[in-house]
């Protein structure tokens, strides 16, 4: 086989293989990245908090949401692959101004609201080495709009993605813990849901902090900015489930870490500094200052996306030039956004005696409430011949796709039926 | 002005406020159905409106001739008697619009403002008993409209800015539509997009998705593919030659400019690369095969080979008449360079010189002998302070020996020590 494709008749098995690898690299990315922004400052606290209120009893729920997290991640890179065109063009192109319009309200909201909380992790995180929110929080919001706007942000990213290794402080904290695995996978095993509204609250949070409304979009158009056709599809889809089973194995461990250590001695997280006893397996008395770096990344890391990603959704739906190649000038919406965004967010921390671990849990919250919406949107684009010529869905991820979006519903309805 | 509606002065209307519009038999005010979508004749300047797709009952679509329609008015457009039977099916010929459906909420490019944006609305006029197509809403306006709620944020921007919401309306004539094939095709259009330089062509490029992108870039020929090519930033360069076939790709590398061509192809994958060599013509390809062998942050890496080289005994008459001929395919022709058999840097005559010089001189004689030369191995910043201090368009590039290699424009220079100037 290998020799009919190579005429010159001496097989290149070495060289192939590097080429091979190379273009894997060339590929890899868009799934990564999105899944390490998805571990942000809401993530993580709303994993702590999941492990601490609830010990294990929830700690299933992570199965099923990575199949959906895989399944959602790749119907974006799919879209965005065969159809060359970032999801907001589509969905303005296939269902109007006016459709496009709420949409995008919806989800600059969302966006804020994840913004807000990601600037409450860099206060709390900075908390805990002692600078007060009003010194850091500024501080952050400047060096995240200069790292975007006048540095090279695709340089910063790789510190961000070498600074995730945090997350392994984790998993060997989960393995110190030395939590009784019998009673781990018996959790797993055993799913169960109370019907109380504080609970269906965390899985709603869970859902939307692991499958949160953003990535879709900033999935999408990395793959398309990327380049990347229907011909790489194969390898995207690699990437996709490599990076959101990373994601849920982060999450596993610091559920269950959170469990082990905080709800086994009752304790409930107000703070970060609570939230860090989780590291203390391993890291001792340096927990809390471990706990914050790896707060401070991901939140620093969030906070440049988010900003930028809502910029880029809204400029593309509306037509607007929307580039940081761009001048002020050229693309005034475009920057207008971007810096109205880490603005509010910035400023919505600095209010006085704002409960910051509530807000990122609430901003995940109102994740999972939108997203429902936005899945539905993508399950008709997915099946429009006019975006996906040949590729259109196949009857199976259809149904998938629409038990998820009718189960997702449910669930935000139900919660907040109970909620009331 | 309903009742004028086929008649007398020019009235306006959106295509936001007809669609969804009932359908309605004049005489019994039998409902036809609801407006569905209007067929336009895109091959004329401004195009008429020729067909209504009209969804009936059961969501069926048939097209009706503009010819039955007798006026629009109210919330309704009123037809002949006889356009039940007149109903037909929907095919769109090439050259026609479904304006809806082709043209709302797609990019299309603002050739005025060398700029991609997206239809917020369409506007049309009223003249005679005509429906003609005559620009296309981009603005705030339009899109507020489209939302319902135009009333609101005129109101609100005049209360709390004093500020009137003006109309972003760009002529139809100005608008090139790069939506679907078969409009691209047509001659009309592309003598549109073709009146823009090609730097502005290359920005909108950047701007549009990227399936629109090569499919724009197919159109436009290869004479400005390769123009295009030149201005574009590296990644968008590799996505535009991995849409080509390699024959194509081969015939594009062709038609630039040696250093560009290589620029291009040290940013794609080797093999692609190779494979491209080898379908461009056999010197050509061997031009820029040398001067792929340099490293980019080199001055070899910066240079071109296509420059003008003579042996000194050569006079100015017939470097005069070598340069005409030659022109063409020269990146540089402000300078000629003399050597020697050996291929060693004598000297310089600039074109000033050149065409006041007696046409009976020796280059030898007229050359300019004080060189500034830089090395094969030098770096981009040292180059750029010589050309900062000497204001030279052009500098030679020479090997140790003094063997002149190639010339470094400044423009290529510019790329590389400013690439957010450049490009």
């Amino acid at each position: 086989m290998a020799e009919t494709l190579n005429p010159g008749g001496q097989p290149e098995l070495r060289r192939s293989l590097w080429r091979r690898l190379a273009l894997i690299l060339a590929v890899v990315g868009p799934g990564i990245i999105t899944s390490n922004v998805d571990n942000d400052a809401g993530g993580i606290t709303t994993y702590s908090l999941a492990g601490a209120d609830f010990g294990l009893r929830l700690l299933w729920t992570l199965a099923p949401i990575t199949v959906v997290l895989i399944l959602v991640q790749d119907m974006s890179a799919r879209m965005g692959a065969v159809s060359g065109k970032g999801l907001a063009a589509l969905i303005r192109e296939r269902f109007g101004a006016a459709v496009t319009f709420y949409l995008m309200i919806g989800l600059v909201l969302t966006n804020l609201a994840n913004t807000i909380a990601e600037f409450a992790g860099v206060a709390a995180a900075m908390g805990v080495f002692g600078v007060e929110a009003r010194i850091a929080v500024p501080l952050a919001a400047v060096l995240v709009w200069f790292l975007v706007v006048k540095a090279s942000y695709k340089a910063v990213e790789k510190v961000f993605l070498w600074a995730c290794l945090f997350y392994v402080a984790y998993i060997i904290s989960g393995f110190l813990a030395g939590p009784d695995w019998g009673g781990v996978w018996l959790a797993m095993a055993r799913p169960s849901l109370e019907w109380t509204p504080a609970s269906l609250t965390m899985v709603v949070g869970l859902v939307g902090t692991t499958i949160a409304p953003w990535m879709q979009f900033y999935l999408q158009a990395a793959v398309v900015d990327k380049g990347l056709t229907a011909k790489d599809y194969r390898i995207v889809r690699w990437d996709v489930i490599v990076g959101s089973v990373a994601v849920s194995v982060v999450a596993f461990f610091i559920i269950l870490v959170c469990a082990v250590t905080l709800n086994a001695q009752g304790i409930k997280i107000e703070s970060a500094e609570q939230a860090a006893i989780a590291l203390k397996p391993l890291a001792g008395r340096y927990a809390a200052a471990l706990f914050a770096f790896g707060l401070l990344n991901a939140s620093l890391f969030a906070a440049c996306i988010l900003p930028l990603s809502t910029a880029y959704t809204v400029c593309e739906a509306f037509g607007w030039e929307d580039s940081l190649n761009r001048k002020f000038t050229e693309a005034p919406q475009f920057y207008i956004l971007y810096s109205l965004m880490i603005l509010m967010g910035a400023l919505a921390v600095m209010w006085p005696d704002l409960p910051l671990i509530a807000i990122m849990y609430f901003s995940q919250v109102l994740n999972g409430l939108v997203l429902p919406a936005i899945l539905y949107f993508m399950l008709r684009l997915l099946n429009d011949p006019m975006v996906m010529g040949d590729q259109v869905n196949g009857p199976l991820a259809n149904l998938v796709g629409w038990v998820i979006i009718v189960a997702l519903s449910l669930l935000s309805l139900a919660m907040v039926y109970l909620s009331i | 002005m309903q009742q004028a509606a086929k008649a007398t002065t020019d009235a306006t209307r959106f295509l936001s406020d007809l669609l969804k519009r009932r359908v309605v038999d004049a005489s019994q005010g039998r409902i036809l159905g609801r407006l569905q979508d209007l067929v336009a004749d895109a091959r004329q300047a401004l195009p008429p409106i020729i067909g209504l797709v009209v969804a009936g009952p059961n969501r069926q679509r048939r097209l009706l001739p503009w010819s039955q329609v007798r006026e629009i008015k109210g919330k309704a457009i009123l037809v002949e008697a006889a356009a039940g039977s007149a109903l037909g099916p929907v095919v769109v010929n090439p050259g026609e619009l479904l304006l809806r459906e082709q043209l709302m909420d797609k990019q299309i490019v603002d050739t005025a403002g060398a700029k991609v944006v997206r239809v917020n609305d369409l506007k049309l006029m009223q003249r005679g008993g005509q429906l003609l197509l005559s620009g296309v809403d981009v603005g705030l306006r339009g899109l507020m409209r489209r939302v319902g709620l135009q009333g609101v944020t005129e109101a609100l921007l005049r209360w709390v800015f004093s500020y009137d919401l003006g109309e972003n309306v760009i002529k139809w004539h100005r608008v090139q539509t790069v939506g679907s094939e078969h409009i691209l095709r047509l001659k009309l259009s592309q003598a549109r997009l073709a009146s823009l330089h090609p730097a502005e062509l290359a920005d909108i490029l950047e701007d549009l998705d990227p399936s629109t992108r090569s499919r724009v870039f197919h159109a436009l020929g290869k004479e400005m593919a390769a123009d295009i090519l030149e201005e574009t930033e590296p990644k968008v360069q590799v996505a535009l030659i991995k849409d080509l076939s390699t024959a194509e790709a081969g015939d594009i590398l062709e038609q630039m400019s040696p250093d560009e061509a290589a620029d291009v192809l040290q940013s794609l994958d080797q093999r692609r690369a190779e494979k491209l060599l080898r379908e461009m013509e056999y010197e050509q390809a061997n031009t820029v095969r040398c001067l792929l062998d340099h490293d980019e942050e080199t001055a070899g890496g910066l240079m071109t080979t296509a420059f003008l080289a003579l042996p000194p005994q050569e006079t100015a008459g017939r470097a005069l008449q070598i340069l005409q001929k030659k022109a063409p395919e020269l990146d540089v022709f402000y300078y000629i360079y003399v050597e020697d058999e050996a291929g060693k840097l004598l000297g310089v005559v600039n074109l000033r010189e050149l065409l006041s010089a007696d046409p009976g001189a020796t280059l030898g004689a007229l050359m300019f002998t004080r060189l500034v030369a830089v090395d094969l191995e030098a770096d981009p910043d040292d180059v750029a302070e010589l050309f900062a201090k000497y204001g030279f368009r052009a500098l030679p590039v020479v090997d140790q020996m003094g063997r002149l290699h190639g010339v470094i424009r400044f423009k290529a220079l510019l790329a590389a020590v400013a690439p957010h100037l450049g490009r």
